[in-house]
């Protein structure tokens, strides 16, 4: 890597880390560019010569915070023990409470994301593949050990399922819902589609 | 004048033609000159604002754009709403109003629950997918409103979400559903699943028969054959 390229990558790890810092803190409504260059230390132009405005700093901060909170998940989903529809509750409950430490972030990376073009380059929300295969496998776990019923549609249950995940997300901005709350509600949800799938 | 938004679905009971926005503007109001001015000034702001958001989407309509649109002065707007957030929080509330006495007129309670779950969905889907900015635009604003307005959006949500609650509960009652199938809990979820399928619309390109047979699927994992009465 050259100088250049170092103090590129540099830059836009400043930024980045501004950025999350700031939207956590005042909301990405109110954070401006100039606010995120002033934190990060760079210069207004040089953000704009990284990234082609705020909803695109807002959708790579939320990208790079997949790899820690897949890193976690890694280690705690193989020791998972018990029925299917309890390890699907309890990934989803791990799923809340990594988000809920930055939940002010993540309730703008949801709104922010319906208006963002198809032809931008990050994973849009609910498309994260390693969280839909995370779900789907341990549905289909669930079948091999007899927990789940054979012929399950299982892409169209993680998509349900997915859906009430992130609209969970707006009991927490309109109704101060904590992660607690989130995770009874989703546990219910669950059981919910369990009632369709599970072997009796 | 606002694009006229039609709800139709093959099979349906009736069929509905009318502009959300008119249909709530009619509500009974005490007339007197005054308040019904009042009233009208409303009526062509939010008809101007529905017209503007659906075009440009929330950010770039402005209040200014708005009031010439409807022929009045920017000060005009802010007698009859706080701000543009207010306006459009309007806007929703009104769509939702027009979803929900849609869908009400065209549900045949003697029909099966999930046929019509199925079809009244679909109704919806095709009177939104010609003003898919409209859409978009309101499913990124509700993420951010205040507590206030808030609670009137939710109780427009809820006329929908306990429409579709009251047809799984037929549902239930008819002997077309499981007993314990919790027809709350549940009508939420299918309209999560609703709103969610618009990102296939606004990411893929998703057009009314692929939005049709998608929910088809998914209703069949949420009112799973297990769920069958036998």
């Amino acid at each position: 890597m050259g100088v250049r390229e170092e103090g590129k990558q540099a830059t836009r790890q400043r930024v980045l880390a501004a950025a999350r810092d700031l939207f956590e803190e005042i909301g990405f409504e109110d954070a401006t560019i100039r606010m995120i260059a002033r934190r990060a230390g760079v210069s207004v132009g040089s953000v704009f010569t990284t990234f082609a405005g705020k909803s695109e700093i807002l959708s790579y901060v939320m990208n790079d915070r997949l790899e820690g909170m897949y890193a976690e998940l890694d280690r705690v989903v193989p020791h998972l023990r018990g029925h299917a529809v309890d390890r699907l509750r309890s990934i989803m409950a791990v799923h809340y409470s990594i988000e809920m430490r930055r939940q002010r972030l993540f309730v703008a990376y949801v709104s922010a994301s319906f208006s963002w073009n198809a032809e931008q380059t990050v994973i849009p929300l609910g498309q994260n593949v390693r969280f839909k295969t995370m779900l789907a496998d341990a549905l289909i776990e669930g079948m091999a050990r007899g927990e789940v019923r054979e012929g399950v549609n299982v892409d169209m249950f993680v998509e349900v399922l997915l859906a009430a995940y992130i609209w969970n997300y707006r009991l927490v901005s309109h109704e101060g819902a904590d992660v607690a709350r989130l995770i009874d509600l989703m546990d219910r949800q669950i059981g919910i589609l369990f009632e369709g799938v599970a072997t009796r | 004048m606002s694009p006229a938004v039609r709800l139709t679905a093959s099979g349906m009971k009736k069929t509905m033609k009318h502009s959300p926005i008119r249909a709530v503007a009619m509500a009974p109001q005490p007339i007197t000159r005054r308040a019904l001015a009042k009233q009208l000034t409303r009526t062509k702001l939010l008809q101007a604002a529905r017209e503007m958001f659906a075009e440009r989407g929330y950010e770039a309509a402005t209040v200014r754009d708005i009031a010439a649109a409807a022929g009045l002065s920017t000060g005009a707007v802010f007698a009859s709403f706080a701000d543009k957030a207010d306006l459009f929080s309007e806007v929703i509330v009104a769509e939702y109003e027009f979803i929900y006495s849609s869908m009400a007129a065209a549900t045949d309670e003697a029909a099966p629950a999930r046929e019509t779950l199925l079809n009244l969905l679909t109704m919806a889907y095709e009177a939104y997918l010609a003003q898919i900015r409209l859409v978009q635009a309101a499913l990124g604003f509700c993420w951010m409103r205040d507590l206030l307005s808030e609670k009137r959006h939710m109780e427009a949500v809820d006329l929908v979400r306990n429409h579709l609650a009251g047809v799984l509960q037929r549902g239930v009652e008819s002997g077309e559903l499981s007993r314990s199938l919790d027809a709350k809990l549940t009508s939420e979820m299918l309209w999560e699943t609703y709103l969610s399928n618009y990102r296939g619309v606004i990411f893929e390109g998703w057009g009314r028969d692929a939005l049709r047979a998608r929910m088809a699927s998914q209703l069949d994992v949420l009112i799973s054959e297990r769920k069958l009465a036998a």
